[in-house]
């Protein structure tokens, strides 16, 4: 699916989160919005995904305008930095829990829904694990069950913030190694936040470098790591010319 | 060097704590006072009154005890009481879920002063809500004329008394539930909402599960109060025996009578009633530090490593 993002601006009170951002993301691609903290990079996924509501500007999802559908309505598969998983309930339980809140008429059965879960269980590596609860996996563990949460309603976008935010530099990899996999194999359309340049260069097919709510460049990661941005980026990069 | 290592007390044991507590506190004879006098005023407010109650009830014994639930007023009190709680009491847990969710969830015009206001009926006398009512829908109050063209009785009928002890109860459920839905956060309800759900399936599949214990703790609460509010009803009941009278006010109106035993026994229903709440309510404590502890845990466990954003 691709985004069209026009002139958007989000305020906190007095506060600008975001300015006059414009943005365009192609269908299939994976695109990282790099920033330090603050920077307004989070706001505007959360924006996209339709958790918060922006004070100017349009969001087009494939030419659709959905700037006033709410997050239910656009459905962007998102996984949060906490994972935010449902800690009562099971891990099948968690993965399900977008198919059983579908409207009746487009709910699956329960034979449906059980083979779907088991089937991401198999993707993520957790086969088995459906009976436990969140508290009694790992940190990795948990991030992927938020992204088979996520990707269990067929999402037609993954939005990713800080993905592998909280985790350890080993799992922090692996995890990192097996998003580009996937990606490579579904060709999901994915926007994901971080602060980590090695992370958005490694991963992403174009990064977009942010600061103080406005976009200071665009590109891939050769054209970024190239030095061709401002002196914001340049210093950002730590880039010697 | 061997003798520094204190095999009485090893790392990580609690003698160790103890004793690291220990050194900042008072000489041995000012806490033994200390807690002497607490428990004084233990057993002189709280724990001789308890046992009076119940030996008051039985000094006619056992078959005048009995006897006196036997009596219709009687009766008819604790029949009141039970009507007046099962009406305000879910109208206040409804409310109570509400004001929480609009304060904790939503930024808005008045939030503070909606805060505040929740806390009113614990600020004034409960006399003053009773009487607030009376003035607003009493006979001679704003709405009566209005009232009693349509032949509607509030004052010194039941809809009154129902009224004041939903004033007085107000804010127990929302304040339990306040602090317990700031620790969690939205961050569940948001996952849910990208996930498809709607208001409705994210109330009852994911925020009432997460907050049960403290909701409990709550709706227990402003039950026992509930059940013994004398104040307010006083106010705007008629005050007669089997007719408007709460458990309460029989106790009142027994003991006026010189109805002792009588009115013991029906304190001593009133305060086991009590009783039972106060073991509910530390089992609720228990349960809801327990699920307040794993909401806080979830919020910090991100911010570990690195910034957020």
């Amino acid at each position: 699916m691709s985004i069209e993002i026009t002139s958007l601006t989000k305020n906190f009170g007095a506060f600008p989160a975001v300015k006059d951002v414009s943005l365009h993301i192609k269908t299939g691609e994976m695109v990282a919005f790099l920033g330090p903290s603050g920077s307004g990079k989070t706001t505007l996924l959360r924006i996209i995904a339709g958790l918060e509501f922006a004070n100017h500007g349009e969001i087009f999802f494939d030419g659709e305008n959905v700037t006033m559908k709410s997050a239910n309505e656009r459905k962007a598969g998102f996984v949060f930095q906490s994972y935010a998983l449902f800690n009562h309930m099971t891990i099948f339980e968690n993965i399900a829990f977008g198919l059983r809140v579908a409207r009746r008429s487009k709910r699956l059965t329960n034979e449906k829904i059980r083979e779907r879960v088991l089937s991401l269980l198999e993707t993520i590596q957790l086969s088995g694990l459906e009976n436990r609860f969140p508290v009694q996996l790992s940190g990795g563990q948990r991030q992927r069950v938020a992204f088979a949460r996520a990707l269990a309603v067929e999402p037609r976008v993954l939005l990713l913030d800080e993905p592998f935010g909280a985790l350890d530099a080993k799992v922090r990899r692996e995890l990192r190694a097996w998003l580009t996999e996937f990606h490579n194999k579904t060709h999901l359309t994915s926007l994901f936040v971080t602060h980590d340049q090695d992370e958005a260069f490694d991963v992403a097919d174009r990064v977009v470098i942010i600061d103080k709510g406005t976009i200071q460049q665009i590109g891939t990661p050769e054209e970024v790591r190239s030095g061709g941005g401002n002196a914001f980026v340049r210093d950002f990069l730590a880039i010697d010319i | 060097m061997a003798s520094f290592i204190d095999f009485r007390n090893p790392p990580g044991s609690d003698r160790r704590a103890d004793s690291a507590f220990r050194a900042t506190s008072e000489p041995l004879w000012v806490r033994r006072m200390l807690i002497g006098i607490v428990l004084a005023f233990f057993i002189l407010f709280l724990g001789l009154p308890l046992v009076v109650v119940f030996q008051g009830a039985l000094a006619k014994g056992t078959e005048h005890f009995v006897a006196a639930f036997r009596d219709y007023d009687i009766l008819h009190s604790v029949l009141m009481t039970l009507t007046v709680t099962l009406i305000s009491v879910p109208a206040n847990t409804l409310f109570g879920i509400a004001a929480a969710w609009s304060i904790t969830r939503y930024r808005f015009f008045g939030r503070q002063a909606l805060l505040a206001l929740i806390d009113l009926p614990l600020w004034v006398s409960p006399v003053i809500g009773g009487l607030v009512y009376v003035l607003l829908y009493g006979r001679r109050g704003y709405m009566g004329p209005w009232l009693q063209a349509h032949d509607i009785k509030i004052i010194f009928a039941l809809p009154g008394m129902v009224l004041a002890t939903t004033f007085v109860t107000f804010p127990f459920v929302a304040r339990s539930l306040i602090p317990l839905m700031q620790a969690q956060g939205c961050e569940e309800e948001e996952a849910a909402l990208t996930l498809g759900a709607g208001g409705f399936q994210i109330l009852r599949r994911i925020t009432l599960p997460k907050i049960k214990w403290g909701l409990f703790y709550g709706v227990i609460l402003c039950n026992a109060r509930a059940m013994g509010e004398f104040g307010a009803v006083s106010v705007v009941s008629a005050k007669i025996s089997g007719k408007t009278n709460t458990m309460p006010l029989e106790i009142e109106r027994l003991y006026g009578d010189l109805l002792f035993a009588d009115a013991f026994a029906v304190a001593s229903a009133l305060s086991l009633l009590a009783l039972v709440t106060l073991i509910l309510k530390t089992l609720a404590e228990w349960k809801n530090r327990r699920q307040f502890e794993a909401g806080q845990r979830a919020l910090l466990e991100p911010t570990i490593e690195g910034a957020t954003n």
